[in-house]
């Protein structure tokens, strides 16, 4: 179990695409910067009528659903990119065990998202202080870093749970695109869609997509349809369906 | 040892594998040969656990690959040479096979050196040829030094030098008592490298067998020339030959080169030319699957 575990954390190490959306996280970070810097700079120049209508300019706002997305991606190529051109064979016959297989992906997929995702998740509450300072709320979300834990701590969690729904898929499907799609749909398309949905589905709806679970789980919406416990719930039953559907399509059919 | 016993597998209504069984016992090169869609690959991912048989067994020393704790060890398997993530360079590669049957990268250095890739070991497999990514294939089936080995076509895409040094490579493996079990769709290509083949086709067994038994069961008949063709048909016969005339010679079934020159001196007729002829593995071969040609080119009807 431990040489598969080795094995699997040295080829995510040994393939570009893990740099590349590593460089991805680390450009959505910087472009939080510039977003929040920009509202801020914007709120100093507004009159106090109008202060009070700005949004917050914690840079998470926009870091976390592109970080999000990149380790979904990561968490589906752990697999796809074994299917495409049938490397999937060759790693199935050194590891004929395939439920062995499938717990050391979801080990290093799972384990190495979450370490990305708190380090993004903090820095991106670091990048939020230095740059909006002690101006206060509506501007500064939290007035205190221990306000702030559990929004970051959330986030953290949210990348791994994204990832995984991403190894799920990829097991599910075999295929990138098809992968990425459904992932896609699933985070982006459905909250925009349930918009439209009469009252109250439309915010049941949504309350249940992955990234309005991450700040009802953290308390940081105020009359949030779910409670943090149900939110965790459903937040962590995404990837345990998702990796529950691909572990019984690898189990089951032919390589 | 590969025991493969009544092995079926069906794809929705296609039988590709039907109730095959043979042995491959170590010690000597075994050919697995049959056209094109015969079931041989999929008879070789059935004995590696890759397809589940829907009726039947394969098994590898006696018991399912699947159970066995570190495969590599046991078993080396080449099937598909492209069957590599293009972006990882041929060392990584190795070693991300190597690690998970807890083998040392030093042992991939050796296999590297071994298949002649050592001065390609940083290159990215995507930018290697078809022969560079065989090689690095046999590689990653020789990382675990195992006593079993199954290769699926090796000598696609190889240069005469590089399939000069695969049937070296695999009669050297053998002789070192492995189990060692090779398809090819090509004869002329098993009849240098195989001692033993087993030939299928449309996923049935048609014939198990040495490759020397294979060559005699072909021997076809002797070509005699004589200045008095009817006079030595006459005495050929009484020997109980069967004798077609065939232009200005005799085609002789039923009696070995010697006895036919016997017959003739004792009958006193000279003879200008006796030539046993056998007909070449190829023709048996095709006359062996004639039946079991999946694919064929149909003759266009006018």
């Amino acid at each position: 179990m431990i040489d598969v575990v080795a094995s699997e954390w040295l080829k995510v190490r040994t393939v570009r695409s893990t740099y590349y959306l590593l460089l991805t996280a680390v450009l959505a970070l910087a472009f939080g910067g510039v977003v929040s810097y920009l509202m801020t700079a914007d709120y100093d120049q507004s009159p106090p009528e109008l202060r009070a209508a700005f949004a917050s300019a914690d840079p998470s706002v926009f870091v976390m659903p592109f970080t999000q997305f990149a380790a979904g991606v990561i968490g589906a190529l752990a697999i796809t990119s074994e299917y495409t051109g049938g490397m999937i064979r060759t790693v199935l016959v050194t590891v004929p065990r395939r439920v062995t297989l499938l717990v050391a992906k979801i080990a290093v997929v799972g384990g190495s998202a979450l370490a990305l995702g708190g380090v993004v998740s903090f820095l991106s509450y670091g990048v939020g202080v230095v740059i909006i300072g002690d101006r206060p709320a509506p501007l500064a979300q939290f007035a205190t870093f221990g306000d702030a834990l559990p929004s970051v701590l959330a986030n953290g969690l949210s990348i791994a749970v994204v990832a995984l729904v991403g190894l799920g898929f990829g097991m599910l499907l075999r295929s990138t695109a098809g992968a990425l799609t459904t992932l896609c749909f699933l985070m982006f398309v459905v909250p925009m869609v349930a918009v439209f949905l009469p009252a109250p589905w439309n915010n049941r709806l949504v309350s249940v997509t992955l990234l309005y679970l991450t700040p009802q789980f953290s308390g940081s919406i105020e009359r949030a349809p779910l409670t943090p416990g149900w939110a965790l719930a459903v937040l962590l039953a995404y990837p345990v369906v998702a990796l529950v559907a691909g572990a019984v399509a690898l189990v089951r059919r032919d390589a | 040892m590969i025991e493969v016993r009544e092995l079926s597998k069906r794809y929705g209504a296609v039988r590709a594998v039907d109730g095959l069984s043979f042995t491959v016992e170590p010690g000597y090169v075994a050919g697995f040969l049959g056209p094109n869609g015969a079931g041989k690959s999929t008879t070789m991912r059935a004995v590696l656990g890759l397809d589940a048989p829907t009726s039947g067994e394969a098994l590898v020393n006696g018991g399912r690959y699947a159970d066995i704790r570190r495969p590599m060890c046991e078993v080396g398997a080449l099937l598909d040479a492209n069957a590599v993530h293009g972006g990882r360079s041929a060392v990584n590669h190795l070693r991300c096979l190597a690690r998970s049957n807890g083998i040392g990268d030093k042992r991939v250095v050796e296999v590297l050196e071994q298949v002649g890739l050592a001065g390609a070991a940083r290159r990215r497999v995507a930018a290697m040829s078809l022969g560079m990514k065989q090689r690095l294939g046999v590689a990653a089936a020789l990382l675990g030094d195992p006593g079993v080995l199954l290769f699926d076509e090796p000598v696609n895409g190889l240069d005469p030098e590089g399939i000069r040094w695969i049937r070296d490579l695999m009669r050297g493996l053998a002789a070192e008592g492995r189990t060692v079990l090779v398809s090819s769709h090509l004869m002329s290509e098993m009849a240098v490298t195989a001692d033993r083949v087993v030939v299928i086709g449309r996923g049935r067994l048609i014939l198990e067998t040495s490759m020397r038994e294979l060559t005699e069961r072909f021997r076809r008949d002797v070509l005699v020339r004589t200045p008095d063709p009817a006079g030595l048909r006459r005495a050929l016969e009484r020997g109980g030959a069967v004798v077609v005339p065939d232009e200005d010679a005799l085609l002789v079934q039923g009696l070995e080169a010697a006895d036919i020159a016997d017959a003739a001196a004792r009958s006193g007729i000279a003879v200008h030319e006796l030539t046993p002829r056998s007909a070449s593995l190829e023709d048996a071969y095709l006359e062996l699957t004639e039946d079991s040609v999946e694919f064929r080119t149909e003759e266009v009807a006018r």
